[in-house]
């Protein structure tokens, strides 16, 4: 599903962000990035949404490679991957309905798909009732998961999580970890970064851990290492 | 994209343009009010112009030269001289006025004027020489008329060539440096305010991409293309167009209609106010203005797009 294949990011002021990175994930899989800040994850992730290109190496995610992607293309790519921030990245003056209905509306879907898919997907995450009410109206955990249902409702093959949990108390953090698991049952690949300790320990998923810029452990079932 | 997802695209977009526009309200009332000046002036000018060519045409017309014959001259000096003069690629008619219509329209022009009858009556039937009046498709080569006829062969039969009323020529003057004038004011005038048009929905622009920057960083992250993101601000701007051009030729055509009317009866007025007020010139005139309002709105916009959109690097 996802191939980095000894990818490096320089940046002319900071140098070598990514060294050399090789990864493999495989379709249905959950994956934890953990690392501290500045390592380089939220480098690997912005490479997989294509907001920043590879200085070396080779990207193929779901059979694109991104080399041949032209930028025409690239709106197109991102429709097929869902991302999770850590800010929510949410349209204050909408309802929780209408965030969600966004990502359905850019596509050119009409508004009956839209009245029909949006709730089911809010029933995922367990914000049916909310569906009339402003982010603000929300707690962080509920904004959160506003977040991935616009993710998700493309039903797409990948969904990527960066620090979602980083502005949520434990319980939030906790109940977003298991909309995670819950969408990845369903079949969606899901690459979550975290510094959460606790989060990494009871998922008990792959963990790979990204250090000064290189991959330094990649372990299944693992825990937090660093 | 299949066909009813594009529909579905185009409705949103054309939505959320005519949206921007009402929640810049402020923005969207200036950027408008100095489009509606630039495009009243341009239809204004375009209304005087055209005036302004009927009515010297229509002056014109009565202008004529006069080739006063003399006494000696036989019928057929006089039938070739006209078919000479009739020759000339600029001469559309020529007449033949016999002295005694001569008398006549004199006397018909001073009805009322005892003393000059009298002096009429008293020089009796040769007082007036027969002469052929000219009619000239171009005024400039008015002259060329005398030169013309100051040709030896013809020096038996003319006595003077008079080249037409020296107050219709100054009338016709002042009536083209006006229209000079207007021209180059008006392009001056429509220049400097649509630059100042284009300028304003420049910054209203810019100032609608910075207040929905976060909607459209979300947008360019979950997959909408350019054209989604584009499209909106060039619906905004190109509304302001529509608007201003319906404003500037309601503008445009009560002036029209307020001022037309008072002169609509003097001959050098009268078909200028005809064709301007014909349904489908109207319509001709609104769409014009309407045009060039989208056309100043969307070169604006695209251009306050390309400068602080930033869709090229993704």
């Amino acid at each position: 599903m996802i191939l980095f294949d000894r990818v490096t990011k320089k940046y002319k002021k900071k140098g070598a962000v990514l060294e050399r990175i090789n990864l493999h994930v495989e379709p249905k899989e959950f994956v934890v990035l953990v690392g501290e800040s500045g390592a380089g994850k939220s480098t690997l992730l912005k490479l997989l949404t294509r907001e920043e290109k590879p200085t070396g190496g080779k990207i193929i995610v779901g059979g694109i490679d991104y080399e041949r992607l032209k930028d025409k293309d690239i709106p197109f790519l991102r429709r097929k991957i869902g991302v999770v921030f850590q800010d929510f990245k949410l349209l204050s003056n909408r309802t929780v309905f209408e965030n969600v209905a966004f990502a359905l509306e850019i596509v050119g879907m009409s508004n009956k798909e839209i009245r029909h898919t949006v709730p089911k997907v809010l029933n995922i995450v367990g914000l049916k009732s909310k569906a009339d009410s402003y982010p603000s109206e929300l707690s962080g955990g509920e904004r959160q998961r506003v977040a991935i249902a616009r993710a998700i409702v493309r039903q797409p093959k990948i969904l990527i999580a960066d620090e979602p949990t980083g502005n949520l108390d434990p319980k939030h953090a906790w109940d977003v970890i298991k909309v995670l698991e819950k969408i990845n049952r369903y079949g969606t690949t899901v690459l979550l970064t975290t510094h959460n300790r606790d989060i990494v320990n009871k998922l008990k998923r792959r963990v790979v851990t990204i250090k000064d810029g290189k991959l330094s452990s990649d372990r299944a079932r693992s825990e937090y290492k660093l | 994209m299949s066909t009813s997802r594009r529909f579905y695209t185009t409705i949103r977009i054309l939505k959320s343009g005519a949206v921007n526009l009402f929640r810049n309200a402020w923005l969207t009332v200036a950027a408008t009010a100095v489009m509606v000046v630039a495009l009243s002036i341009i239809l204004l000018a375009v209304v005087l112009n055209v005036t302004a060519n009927n009515a010297i045409s229509e002056l014109a017309r009565d202008l004529k030269a006069s080739i006063y014959l003399t006494n000696s001259a036989t019928d057929e000096d006089i039938v070739t001289l006209r078919d000479d003069v009739q020759s000339l690629d600029f001469v559309e008619a020529v007449d033949y006025v016999s002295q005694d219509q001569a008398q006549k329209d004199l006397a018909g022009d001073f009805e009322n004027d005892s003393e000059i009858l009298q002096a009429l009556a008293l020089a009796g039937e040769d007082a007036l020489p027969a002469s052929l009046r000219i009619t000239v498709s171009d005024l400039e080569r008015m002259p060329e008329i005398k030169e013309f006829v100051e040709q030896d062969q013809y020096s038996d039969s003319v006595e003077s060539v008079s080249l037409g009323q020296t107050d219709a020529q100054t009338t016709i003057d002042r009536a083209a440096a006006a229209q000079r004038f207007i021209n180059i004011g008006s392009i001056l005038a429509a220049s400097v305010l649509s630059v100042v048009s284009i300028m304003i929905i420049f910054n209203t622009i810019r100032m609608a991409i910075y207040t929905r920057r976060d909607e459209i960083s979300i947008m360019k992250l979950i997959g909408a293309t350019p054209d989604y993101i584009r499209g909106p601000f060039l619906v905004e701007a190109s509304l302001y167009g529509v608007i201003a051009g319906f404003i500037a030729c309601g503008i445009a055509y009560s002036l029209v209609f307020s001022m037309g009317k008072k002169v609509a009866d003097q001959p050098e007025f009268s078909q200028t106010y005809t064709f301007f007020t014909q349904p489908n010139i109207i319509i001709v005139m609104a769409l014009s203005a309407i045009l060039v309002g989208i056309l100043i709105g969307a070169v604006s916009s695209m251009m306050a797009m390309e400068r602080h959109l930033r869709l090229k690097n993704w």
